[in-house]
């Protein structure tokens, strides 16, 4: 019977979403139970498979119509659901059922609703979907349902002129993207005639000639359009500023990371290349760029959800830095962070949407001082911005620590000094990362309310529970990782470098032994995690100086004199410093902050400024470009 | 099709005729080649789209107003997710009967070359057939609604692209 | 003869590359969206053609197993491709439509309020 989950988690999305057509139109409460029932199926049959695989270690191979293979070939769509599958699995159904929950709140000021849970469902099932499948041409199929569902999510409000250009832009480059995948897919199927990939990495050990080559740069081109890393990132700025927030959580935390998997997939597993340097070099160097790149333009931005955006960019650059080191250790950190950045990044648009829901706008320039309206909201804010920047007890210290660890690592076995150059960029990224957050928190929550946004409320309560979720397993991965490390991250890990169990189980025993010349054991997995760390012992610190700090700021307030707790900002915000004219209120926030490094580097932020054109014909440029780069790498260094 | 004729907008009496007198035969040849998916090239697909052309056989020759009378789009609409759930459930079926998704579990009778020989595949058949004439044509109905001076459709990109998506699956 | 196909596709491919990268109005952009998809369409099917093959359709008393037929399964492939490439098309029109209505233009350079 558990071998019927997968498919029955799936199938119940798609159901659902047909479900919704029929009887969804006029009335939202029945709309509101189909959604709701059919985001929780599958994040509970998911949870009931983390006891047969990641703990006992099964895989669960499944073949649609019960078409076995015949004389060692596969003739059917296999279903197989490794360890690592399974990890994706739960940070997409856990994200699901989140996303849903709070847009049963904030999307009721829209109407035509039942469109939107229509395409919302469709997205979901298409991503599990994704995550769950062994076969190459259904992988590609997801892809496609994928970009259809993320593309009209994004157009959604389409009475503004933003949400249109974003999802034409998204289409135009999503679009080449599955064109470039499915080209890479038909030429893998005319040299081995098979679609499976557990029987395509078997045979592929054989060696490669041009096509299989060629056939790699097309699918690492497709995966790394759906990631958005560098140079085919600007599509994810746009798409995620424009879709209504609980999408755009979506669309930030599940999509990107199908990405990910992808690329995962492709490199350890189907192509098996991870052992090759000259590969871990490649996209270590695309990890670092991107990240470099995502948290500079997060600087320039006057726009909240435009910046977390690029902020999410920056952090995917971080998973493919850790995932292209070729090592158990990078692996693992690799694979935490995406865990993480699901929860911190998913909990930080939501409170974006929480204040576009308040206040209307989502403009750092004009937003100040709601942390008085809306306490709670900040207080999740806070939670997130620490996790985001690496601050011990949150789960983000974990995951970024084992990366710096493992590029270190890494630089001193093989002797490259450029992997040392990683872990200092690393760093130095945390830390822009850290004064991003503080220039927005200063923006929007602390500082003075300005007059117009005096009626402010806090979020309603059915907006506050997931994000309160979510700020819980935050604290949680952060203060317990030996025990998500266990559970969790190693089964992932193992499934990932040991790529015969995966062939084995789908093609029947021995299978792999006919095709790989030395059969690679499984490496030791004794890994001493973030050493000498204590983490309950960084939360009492951290408890200490919040109240410490906390009971400081309410010693002093009692100093200042009356402060005016609505302001008129007019504009004469500078006409203290120098007219002379007295003012009780300077509001110091959004482009003000941090003027000083952007006028000091001002040649820099001006080209990268300009270079994020907004013309659709530079972005599919661009993706051709790294196109080129890709095939002119595989024939060099693969052939 | 009395009532058409007394809602004519167009003065076109060549295209009116002809329209008129090819659309039952243009109906049957997409039904027929959704019957003879097992046999013949063909199939769900193909069938749907060639019944979905009836729709711009009738706008051509009556304008697009009696078009909207004659086939009402939120019933079409309905309708496309009807035959998209029984694609669902029929597939569903092999693992109430205890074999794996979409098996095909009622074949055993018919030979081979019959028109009822495919079995549960071929009930799949005639639901896709289904669901694509209905999505394709209410496609088309939303783009012909575009052509008009006025107002158009308000959020017709919402409905093509789930009515879009939906196929693609 | 094969090919000729495959010079053909890869024309294609290419061609509608260069579409989508250096034409400005956004109509022309959505046609090569198009032109890709076609070449990999052609792509597809003939990679499955066995010379001498006949059709793979069972029909009583002209096949038999052990039949020389073509490859079925690209078919199948090419037959879910073109639906996928019709999907797209309808899909970025009504996305063009809407633009046209808010923008009043179809010129991809001034359709650039999201930058920076």
């Amino acid at each position: 019977m558990i071998q019927h989950f997968p498919v029955l988690a799936i199938m119940t999305l798609f159901l659902a979403s047909f479900l919704v057509v029929l009887f969804g139109s006029r009335n939202k409460i029945v709309r509101g139970i189909i959604t709701m029932v059919a985001s929780t199926i599958p994040l509970v049959l998911m949870i009931c498979l983390i006891k047969p695989i990641m703990i006992e270690g099964q895989v669960i191979s499944y073949w649609l119509g019960n078409w076995e293979p015949v004389n060692g070939w596969a003739i059917g769509i296999g279903i197989e659901v490794d360890a690592l599958s399974l990890f994706f699995a739960l940070i997409v159904t856990l994200t699901v059922f989140l996303s849903a929950f709070y847009s049963l709140k904030y999307m009721s000021r829209d109407d035509t609703l039942e469109k939107y849970y229509v395409l919302f469902l469709m997205l979901s099932g298409a991503v599990l979907g994704l995550v769950l499948t062994g076969d190459l041409f259904n992988l590609f199929i997801m892809i496609e349902i994928l970009t259809f569902a993320a593309v009209a999510l994004t157009a959604f409000r389409n009475n503004e002129d933003g949400p249109l250009e974003a999802a034409f832009k998204y289409l135009v480059v999503g679009s080449i993207g599955s064109s470039l995948t499915l080209t890479g897919v038909i030429l893998l199927y005319s040299q081995l005639h098979t679609l499976n990939m557990a029987q395509i990495s078997a045979m592929l050990q054989n060696g490669q000639n041009s096509t299989t080559v060629f056939a790699f740069a097309l699918l690492l081109t497709g995966f790394s359009i759906k990631a958005f890393i560098v140079p085919v990132h600007p599509v994810a700025a746009d798409a995620y500023t424009a879709a209504p927030t609980s999408a755009s959580m979506a669309l930030a935390g599940m999509v990107n990371k199908t990405g990910v998997y992808g690329i995962i997939r492709l490199l350890y597993i189907i192509f098996m290349t991870m052992g090759l340097s000259s590969v871990q070099n490649l996209i270590v160097t695309i990890g670092t760029v991107t990240m470099f790149l995502g948290v500079t333009m997060a600087l320039n931005q006057h726009d909240f959800k435009r910046l977390l955006a690029f902020h999410s960019i920056s952090q995917i650059g971080y998973v493919i830095t850790a995932i292209g080191l070729g090592t158990a250790l990078g692996l693992t950190g690799g694979l935490y962070h995406a865990m993480n950045h699901t929860l911190f990044k998913g909990m930080l648009f939501l409170c974006a949407g929480a204040v576009l829901y308040s206040a209307g706008t989502t403009n750092l320039d004009r937003l100040g001082g709601l942390a008085k309206k809306m306490p709670q909201t900040c207080a999740i804010f806070l939670i997130g911005a620490f996790s985001i920047s690496g601050i011990p007890p949150f789960n983000g210290f974990v995951s970024k620590w084992l990366i710096y660890q493992a590029t270190y690592e890494r630089a001193s076995q093989t002797g490259n000094f450029g992997f040392a150059l990683v872990t200092v960029i690393a760093v130095v990224v945390s830390v822009m990362t850290l004064a991003s957050f503080i220039k927005v928190s200063q923006s929007v929550f602390f500082g003075e309310l300005p007059a117009e946004f005096s009626n402010v409320k806090e979020a309603p309560v059915s907006m506050r529970i997931p994000m309160w979720i979510m700020a819980i397993l935050c604290i949680l991965t952060g203060v317990l990782p030996a025990q998500v490390y266990q559970y969790l991250i190693r089964p992932a890990v193992n499934a990932v470098l040991s790529p015969v169990k995966y062939i084995n189980v789908m093609m029947g025993n021995g299978y792999a032994e006919k095709f790989l010349s030395k059969v690679q054991a499984a490496p030791d997995k004794s890994v001493a995690l973030a050493g000498y760390w204590q983490p309950e012992s960084w939360l009492l610190l951290f408890v200490i100086v919040l109240a410490a700090v906390t009971v400081a700021a309410l010693l002093g307030k009692k100093d200042r004199g009356v402060s005016s707790s609505s302001a008129e900002v007019t504009d004469g915000k500078y006409a203290t410093f120098y007219s002379g004219e007295k003012n009780e209120f300077s509001r110091v926030g959004g482009s003000d902050l941090f003027w000083g490094l952007k006028y000091n580097l001002r040649h820099y932020f001006g080209f990268i400024g300009n270079i994020h054109s907004g013309v659709v014909n530079d972005y599919a440029l661009w993706a051709v470009m790294i196109f080129a780069v890709y095939i002119v790498f595989a024939f060099i260094f693969l052939l | 099709m009395l009532h058409l004729k007394n809602n004519l907008t167009e003065n076109d009496t060549i295209v009116r005729n002809a329209g008129g007198f090819f659309l039952p035969f243009a109906l049957m040849f997409g039904f027929y080649v959704i019957m003879h998916g097992n046999l013949s090239p063909g199939g769900g697909f193909q069938g749907g789209v060639c019944v979905a052309g009836a729709v711009i056989l009738l706008f051509l020759g009556y304008g697009y107003d009696t078009l909207v009378k004659a086939i009402h789009p939120e019933f079409i609409r309905k309708n496309e997710a009807v035959g998209a759930t029984a694609y669902v459930v029929i597939a569903l079926m092999g693992i109430l009967f205890g074999a794996n998704f979409c098996r095909n579990v009622f074949f055993r009778n018919g030979q081979v070359g019959d028109l009822f020989s495919a079995g549960t595949i071929g009930y799949m058949n005639y639901a896709v057939g289904y669901k694509v004439l209905t999505g394709v044509g209410f496609l088309l109905i939303l783009l012909f609604g575009t052509l008009n001076t006025g107002n158009g459709e308000e959020d017709d990109s919402q409905d093509s692209a789930e009515s879009k998506g939906g196929e693609a699956e | 003869m094969m090919l000729l196909n495959y010079i053909c596709c890869v024309f294609l491919i290419v061609l509608g590359l260069y579409t989508v990268i250096v034409k400005k109005n956004i109509l022309k952009i959505v046609i090569g969206l198009g032109i890709i998809d076609y070449g990999v369409n052609i792509l597809i099917i003939s990679i499955g053609y066995n010379p001498g093959g006949t059709a793979p359709i069972f029909t009583p008393g002209e096949i038999k197993p052990g039949t020389f037929f073509v490859d079925p399964i690209p078919q199948a492939l090419t037959l879910t491709s073109i639906v996928i490439g019709a999907c797209v098309t309808a899909m970025a029109l009504s996305i063009v439509i809407k633009i046209y209505k808010k923008y009043g233009t179809l010129d991809s350079t001034k359709i650039r309020r999201l930058n920076g």
